[in-house]
């Protein structure tokens, strides 16, 4: 379940304005099982091109397959995890994880064991009850990849998926997010604009340019295969940063100037 | 501490209405007007008492509220669908919109007589009555709330697995339902006052028709007892659809922070 | 321009089916005359002082009803909101109150005031005082208390800071609550006209519905939804200009 992006091009038409190329021309392959973060300045295009990955954005211009086979709307095989959660605010934790085994018609008893299971991985036992209003940030993105988690997609995408936890909490979700991925191998796409999380999580890190996106480099982060939380203090990784950092920042840059013009 | 807090205004705001109804109980009995201008409350809850024991203000409460209840169902079933087809169907926006805004400002009371050579002078102009002048709210409300789905949800529900057509009643609507209640609570009491008036201006049987023939007679203090009766009607239908919105809404943080 | 015409167009498309529907029979005429029928008839309103009657007499004591009820609503709401022992005495009528429907007290404004003027005057003015009541209410309370304390500080006086600060800090809360009472005034004229009936485009409605003279009956209905639905939008556009300063 490799994935292949080949010139894809997308323009972002506005109800009222001018149309406005927001990717040009990416072409970006993901190995399977493979963790690759997409990293960029904000409107660089790098969450459309997810986005397109997913199916939820029609691919006009270029192709993007899955497996061989070319992306044609939504599926359970790409699961999506957003940065706001997207819960479904009306049903409880429980039944925000169970809406996508629903759809996969599972009797219910493995559906309610499956459930439990991903609210035991998720940590969240003795919530399964409350509803999204009642959760903390960092425990409503971990209902949101429960829910993901539940129909075992091949491939995760996720959107900016902490930025809106505060330091802390987004410290223990890396920790918990790879975690999950080391019991479940998946392929990863992970959309970031913060570039140690990118380091810190990633196999292969993607650097786009400014609008319209394109991609810039792309840098192995891998660090010989064995991750461990003590990676974050050696010198490898912070030159990587480091590196990553200045490309980021010089697109950046630019987009800032062309804001201001 | 809060809890006593909010308990006490509770306890002020039912003294400051018990200290109102001293003054008028007060003022009346003090024969400052007469007391056919206005009546003693005492006079009034009496007679509102004896309307109820006979029977007579039992028939014309169930007989507007029947009313109000038909027109506002209509009015709040059209006015859903109506309201999320304008938002997902763009020939409805543009047939619809035009009309929804020419028509919300205008005094749509003014169009009694053209139900009444319509439907008649029975239970259905004003039914229909109530129903075109509640459906405004409801279908602003519904546009709205449709609207304004997030479109994260609906992608997440795809990308679960949802279909295309799962999407509008597994996830459009609930997520819709709080904004949608809201249009229903403004079009609720709308629906009542355009049912009292009706009945005023048509006469017959029925709560405002009641305070009419009254008021012929010079009846004061049955005039009063019906408006009495009208306000108690009107605050509990405010509230039952507070208490629904409630249990409805659950999930809702407002009604979590509560 | 062009957008304006091309959103109200499905109007123009309602006006020709009420030209087309009843001439060709698909509506019964008797029960919807064709549109020029009742513009011909709004023209013989016109001409024959009917419309100019009833229309001026609506207007008379529309226009009293709601300058009253704004003047002592705004006064009352800030009062309300600026002295305690106000807010004390009036909390408790203005809850009492906003539960009823302000027309269920038409038929008492008859008993007190008989079969005349006065009586639509005070129908609209009970109407429109509670939402303006509420907006002075609100918008007062809603003034920061640093501009409160700038002022008094500035060397105002407590009564200069009441018109000099509050009320222009409140402005737009009071502007929406007297949007809500203009759409109010209407309805609560409209239905005290059709009850007490004698004068007014109420009157004019209803009385030519009871005598058959359909024509003029909806032409009556048209004038009076297409005034309020004027007044309105004039009333938005005062709004917008009154309150540009917010941007």
């Amino acid at each position: 379940m490799g994935i292949s992006f080949r010139e894809v091009s997308h323009t972002y038409r506005p109800p009222r304005g001018r149309p406005v190329l927001a990717l040009e021309n990416v072409s970006l392959d993901v190995r399977e099982r493979e963790f690759l973060a997409l990293l960029g300045p904000s409107g660089c295009g790098k969450s459309t091109l997810l986005y397109l990955l997913g199916g939820f954005l029609p691919v006009e211009a270029g192709t993007i397959t899955v497996g061989g086979r070319p992306v044609s709307g939504p599926g359970p095989d790409r699961g999506i995890v957003f940065q706001n959660f997207a819960l479904f605010p009306w049903k409880t934790v429980r039944q925000n994880i169970l809406y996508g085994l629903e759809k996969q018609r599972l009797p219910r008893a493995a559906r309610e064991k499956r459930a439990q299971d991903l609210i035991e991985l998720v940590h969240l036992r003795g919530f399964e009850n409350s509803y999204p209003a009642q959760l903390s940030g960092g425990m409503k993105q971990r209902v949101a990849i429960a829910r993901t988690l539940a129909i075992d997609p091949a491939i995760l995408l996720m959107d900016e998926p902490f930025g809106a936890l505060d330091a802390q909490t987004r410290a223990l979700m890396h920790e918990e997010l790879l975690a999950i991925i080391r019991r479940t191998p998946k392929t990863v796409v992970f959309v970031t604009h913060d570039v140690r999380e990118a380091v810190y999580l990633a196999d292969r890190v993607a650097v786009m340019s400014a609008r319209p996106g394109r991609i810039k480099e792309i840098v192995d982060t891998s660090f010989g295969g064995e991750r461990g939380s003590e990676i974050a203090g050696t010198r490898e990784f912070t030159e990587k940063v480091e590196h990553l950092w200045g490309l980021v920042r010089n697109e950046a840059i630019i987009a800032q100037e062309r804001q201001g013009s | 501490m809060a809890r006593l807090t909010i308990f006490i205004q509770g306890l002020l705001r039912w003294v400051s209405i018990l200290a109102l109804l001293a003054a008028w109980q007060a003022f009346a009995e003090a024969h400052v007007v007469s007391s056919f201008l206005l009546p003693a409350f005492s006079t009034v809850v009496v007679r509102l008492y004896h309307d109820v024991i006979s029977g007579d203000m039992v028939l014309g409460i169930v007989l507007t509220l029947y009313r109000a209840f038909a027109g506002f169902a209509l009015a709040s079933m059209s006015g859903i669908v109506i309201g999320i087809l304008i938002a997902r169907v763009p020939l409805m926006r543009w047939f619809f919109d035009p009309l929804v805004s020419v028509g919300l400002p205008m005094p749509k009371i003014a169009f009694l007589p053209v139900f009444i050579l319509w439907f008649g002078v029975f239970d259905a102009s004003k039914i229909l009555m109530v129903a075109f002048s509640a459906v405004f709210p409801v279908v602003v409300a519904s546009w709205a709330a449709a609207e304004n789905v997030e479109p994260v949800l609906l992608w997440s529900a795809l990308s679960l697995g949802a279909g295309r057509r799962q999407l509008l009643w597994e996830v459009a609507l609930p997520a819709s339902l709080p904004q949608i209640f809201t249009g229903l609570q403004v079009a609720m009491p709308i629906a009542l006052i355009v049912e009292i008036i009706s009945e005023m201006a048509m006469g017959g049987e029925g709560l405002g028709g009641s305070i009419m023939t009254e008021m012929r007679f010079a009846d004061s203090p049955g005039v009063f007892a019906g408006i009495l009766a009208i306000a108690i009607v009107g605050a509990t239908l405010v509230k039952a659809m507070e208490v629904i919105r409630h249990r409805l809404l659950i999930w809702h943080p407002e009604a979590l922070a509560g | 321009m062009k957008s304006t015409l091309t959103r109200y167009t499905p109007l123009l498309l309602l006006a020709v089916l009420w030209e087309i529907a009843p001439r060709l029979g698909f509506i019964d005429p008797q029960t919807l005359p064709p549109l020029s029928a009742v513009v011909r008839a709004w023209i013989g309103l016109l001409r024959d002082g009917d419309l100019a009657t009833n229309g001026l007499s609506s207007l008379q004591n529309l226009v009293a009803g709601l300058a009253l009820g704004i003047v002592v609503g705004v006064v009352l709401g800030i009062s309300m909101a600026w002295y305690r022992p106000v807010e004390v005495l009036i909390n408790p009528l203005i809850r009492v109150l906003y539960p009823l429907p302000r027309s269920a007290l038409i038929p008492v404004m008859i008993l007190w005031f008989g079969l005349g003027a006065a009586s639509k005057i005070a129908a609209v003015f009970l109407g429109c005082l509670l939402p303006v009541v509420i907006g002075a209410f609100n918008g007062a309370r809603g003034v920061e208390q640093v501009l409160i304390w700038s002022a008094l500080a500035a060397g105002a006086k407590r009564h200069q800071v009441l018109w000099e600060v509050v009320l222009p800090a409140a402005m737009p809360e009071i502007l929406a609550g007297i949007r809500n009472a203009l759409a109010l005034s209407f309805i609560l004229l409209v239905a005290a006209e059709f009850i007490i009936s004698q004068r007014g485009m109420g009157y004019l409605i209803s009385s030519y519905g009871e005598g058959g003279a359909y024509d003029a009956m909806f032409a009556g209905v048209l004038t009076v939804s297409a005034v309020g639905f004027f007044a309105d939008r004039a009333y938005l556009a005062l709004m917008g200009w009154a309150l540009r300063w917010r941007g």
